[in-house]
């Protein structure tokens, strides 16, 4: 490695461990940090607990980094594609009596064809121009996405009661029983992703086109097809985490745009088009969110910042990203 | 080194020298690109550079112009050291290059190309007047309002090279001013370098067509592995044995002229 | 152009001006409104246009600076009882520092990241507003006591306008401007030209970091209480990029006709379709994006009707 390369890795280890510190020493400041049994437990539920959503918000980034890996567009309608996908679990639940888990084998493709759609009507005509282009028209996707859920469902908060109840991972870690179902099922289906990334031919192939798009035209690969099913792609693993999102929280039309923006937090930390660093990313987030929201008062405006904060401070160290990638 | 009377510095062959490239090393991940390259480029004479693929040439230039920083070494002009210096910084101080695949504004027009670059104190007029000029030299007039990106290679390579000479510059380095041009406009070209020449400036040019080299090269360094493997005159150059040996022997595309 | 296309603009701009001035005393107050926000429009469009427009750097969190401008004015006004107008020149300079603060490290990055991290700067900066209630009030927002008519916040906005036109012409249409586009087209080539791309990109940051500054504080002197979501609201920086994509990025007039059409266009659809107007938005957005990239400018020097290029 050369060696800016080494010292940029050295001075983002510190950083990283300073702001992992930081909910701490504000904790510490503020009165909310107790060395006592119960609290300690507390810390390691809170953990654990981020480890789990960790998880699923690294399924639905994985399909964002994999738009912006093969296609160099930022799919800022990411998030209420999330979003669709908990009011089609929703719907399949209250209206179908479908669980809402099991739904996702009918709501998978579905999300797959819109997905595929949006490729072919918006994004195709889009690859290749200047950032600004992609993200105008995929923020005006969101925009009608949002709005159109509006007219349909009211901006009411809506909840799935869905396996109520704690489960005691070890005596003193306790986590909500659809919280681990919701991991079980993000594991497995990353799981299958990563393997087919890795190993399925039209995996690699997408692999390949997300590493140099022109390279992999001349090796024979149909760009175009990769550039579809990536979006549908994408666009299920999104769906498939709204789905479990909607079994452990409330949310309503505008809720996608929190996780548009967690998504972009997490390409920024997993760089582009890779699982491994999806995954990094997310767990990197999810934990720190939910330290801050333990120690640090104002948790949840606080949550926000720190999110925003990882994501900047990472940027101006790396500025290709955490995985390193050089950009130009 | 030796030195003339009057302190300025020359080579073996007692020219003066311009640009001294002193032990120059950059590598890139694990390859070497440039490992421990020295040579001094003449004063006011028309130079080469050549070499196989991948032997380092267009990596150096980029290290003399600041594109890239260089891992070690050091560039000696006039006096001062610019290795690692900005390429802007190196610009003003005389020194402008092409690239190998056109760099010239596509959106832009031929007359904003020009007047893009930064030539300090000179006021508008002036420097219109200068950048008309050069586009009338290189016979681009006729599309002095048409966006970079619609003119033909060949136009774009034209309009390159006279952006190049904006600011009068004493060095300029070219990097395979041949690359996909015709014959006709290749001789155009090679007419203009050499008034350029004429006219008291130094040029050096990285080249793969041995018949640019060969024939208007005064003075050609061999570049091989990252390092110079040779140094002269044209004709001494064609029978040195290192030369040959690194073009065509061991396994190696053949390059053709 | 020639000396006698920038006399001609010039006093193009004086006749508009000098309308301007004197429409306000014919119209509602709805009217006057509208107005007034119409060339608040222009001056953000305008203003993102130099850094993005010209440079290629993709501000995805412009509104920060509208947000700390409109905070500036209103903490002064509200809790310090300062006169309007001498907050406006803090707001400026305000936003001037923090431009070249933020500016100085994040333009290092690339494209789609400089974007993403301008989104976190402006969403950061719209939390603690939220959060730092001390200063700023937090989520209750500040009221501002009024004393103005309010002819006075319209000729604030109308002086601001102008100025931001004339030095976005000045800019657009010299060597500085050249320079710019260099920068955006080619980065190294323009280094190796002699641009010291570091120094311009900053210098054009900072500069259109100013303008919406002092925008967001007439404006919050004009509407009398702000709060964090509506000052560091997202779709105002989407606005900025719409209005400049629409009328033609890169060029001087294409941010001014994108920014009077599309506000037109969003009040007219507010107005008559209150429910669907958001959906209609996003699909316009979706249109724009999708058919006219290079905007209103770019079909007209398609057809001939405009010359290529900003400096003849």
């Amino acid at each position: 490695m050369e060696r800016s390369e080494i010292r940029s890795l050295y001075l983002l280890a510190a950083f990283l461990v300073c702001a992992y510190a930081v909910p701490f020493l504000v904790g510490a400041w503020v009165g909310n940090v107790r060395l006592d049994q119960r609290w300690l437990g507390n810390l390691a539920t809170v953990v654990v607990s981020g480890v789990m959503q960790g998880g699923v918000y690294a399924m639905f980034a994985v399909g964002l980094t994999l738009i912006f890996g093969v296609m160099r567009i930022i799919n800022a309608a990411h998030g209420e594609m999330v979003m669709m996908g908990a009011y089609l679990s929703w719907v399949s639940f209250f209206y179908l009596g479908v669980d809402p888990l099991l739904a996702m084998v009918l709501t998978l493709p579905i999300a797959f064809l819109f997905g595929v759609a949006v490729q072919k009507v918006l994004l195709n005509a889009v690859v290749g121009q200047p950032e600004l282009t992609g993200l105008l028209i995929t923020f005006g996707l969101g925009l009608v996405m949002i709005y159109t859920a509006e007219l349909i469902f009211t901006t009411d908060f809506r909840t799935i009661p869905y396996a109520p109840g704690t489960v005691h991972v070890t005596s003193a870690i306790a986590v909500g029983q659809n919280r681990l179902i919701s991991f079980v099922m993000a594991v497995v289906i990353s799981i299958g992703v990563y393997l087919f990334l890795k190993l399925n031919r039209l995996g690699k192939a997408i692999r390949a086109t997300a590493l140099n798009a022109e390279v992999a035209m001349v090796c024979g690969i149909d760009v175009q097809r990769i550039y579809v099913i990536t979006t549908g792609l994408a666009a299920a693993l999104a769906v498939a985490g709204g789905a479990l999102v909607s079994i452990q929280f409330g949310f309503n039309p505008e809720t996608g745009v929190l996780y548009t923006l967690q998504a972009f937090a997490i390409i920024i930390l997993g760089g582009r088009g890779d699982y491994v660093g999806a995954l990094i990313g997310g767990l990197m987030l999810a934990v720190l969110e939910n330290l801050v929201s333990l120690m640090v008062p104002n948790g949840t405006a606080m949550v926000e910042l720190a999110a925003y904060g990882l994501m900047i401070f990472v940027l101006l160290i790396r500025p290709g990203g955490l995985m390193g990638v050089k950009e130009g | 080194m030796g030195s003339q009377g009057d302190g300025a510095l020359t080579d073996l062959g007692g020219d003066a020298i311009v640009l001294e490239a002193r032990n120059l090393r950059k590598a890139f991940g694990g390859v070497r690109a440039v490992d421990g390259c020295s040579f001094a480029i003449p004063r006011g004479k028309i130079s080469g550079l050549i070499g196989p693929n991948g032997s380092g040439k267009t990596t150096t230039f980029n290290l003399l112009t600041g594109v890239t920083t260089p891992d070690g070494g050091d560039v000696i002009y006039r006096g001062e050291n610019l290795a690692g210096h900005k390429p802007y910084e190196i610009f003003r101080r005389g020194i402008t290059r092409t690239f190998q695949i056109t760099r010239i504004f596509r959106e832009m027009t031929v007359l904003e190309n020009m007047l893009s670059v930064i030539a300090v104190d000179v006021p508008n007029r002036v420097a219109r007047a200068r950048a008309d000029e050069l586009i009338g030299l290189v016979n681009l007039t006729h599309l002095r309002a048409e966006y970079g990106g619609r003119l033909s290679y060949g136009q774009q390579k034209l309009l390159e090279f006279a952006r190049a000479l904006m600011t009068d510059p004493d060095l300029i380095l070219l990097d395979e001013p041949a690359a996909g041009v015709n014959r006709t406009l290749l001789q155009h070209l090679l007419d203009h370098i050499h008034r350029l020449q004429a006219s008291g400036k130094t040029i050096v040019i990285v080249e793969h067509d041995m018949n640019v080299i060969m024939n208007h090269c005064e003075r050609i360094f061999v570049m091989d592995y990252g390092v110079k493997i040779a140094e002269g005159p044209p004709a001494e150059i064609r029978s040195d044995e290192r030369v040959i040996e690194a073009y065509f022997g061991r396994r190696r595309s053949a390059e053709h002229s | 152009m020639t000396r006698h296309e920038h006399v001609r603009n010039l006093v193009l701009l004086g006749l508009v001006a000098l309308g301007l001035a004197f429409l306000p005393h014919g119209l509602s107050l709805y009217l006057r409104s509208f107005t007034l926000f119409t060339m608040m429009y222009v001056v953000l469009a305008l203003s993102w246009n130099i850094i993005s427009g010209f440079t290629g750097y993709t501000s995805f969190g412009h509104v920060a600076f509208y947000g700390i401008g409109a905070y500036a004015c209103a903490i002064l006004v509200a809790d310090y009882r300062w006169h309007w107008l001498p907050t406006l020149g803090v707001a400026a300079g305000l936003a001037a520092l923090v431009g070249v603060a933020l500016g100085y490290p994040v333009l290092r990055l690339k494209g789609p990241y400089f974007a993403i991290a301008m989104l976190g700067a402006a969403e950061g900066t719209r939390v603690v507003a939220t959060v730092w209630d001390r200063l700023t009030h937090g989520g209750l927002g500040i009221s501002l006591p009024s004393a103005e008519t309010s002819l006075e916040t319209y000729y604030a906005m109308l002086v601001l306008m102008v100025v931001t036109i004339v030095i976005a012409y000045v800019i657009g249409h010299s060597r500085i401007g050249v320079r710019l586009n260099a920068i955006r087209e080619d980065e190294i080539a323009a280094e190796a030209l002699g641009i010291n791309a570091t120094r311009y990109k900053l210098a054009a940051f900072t500069l259109s970091a100013v303008f919406p500054a002092v925008a967001g504080g007439i404006q919050a002197y004009k509407v009398l209480y702000i709060d964090p979501p509506s000052v560091f609201f997202v779709q105002i920086t989407i606005a900025m990029a719409l209005m400049s994509m629409l009328g033609g990025k890169g060029t001087v007039i294409g941010p001014i006709v994108g920014a009077v059409l599309l506000y037109t266009a969003q009040e007219f659809t507010w107005v008559n379709f209150p429910t669907a107007h958001l959906i209609a938005y996003g699909l316009f957005i979706i249109l724009v994006a999708r058919f006219m990239p290079r905007g209103l400018m770019g079909f007209a020097i398609d057809r001939g009707w405009a010359r290529k290029g900003m400096v003849h």
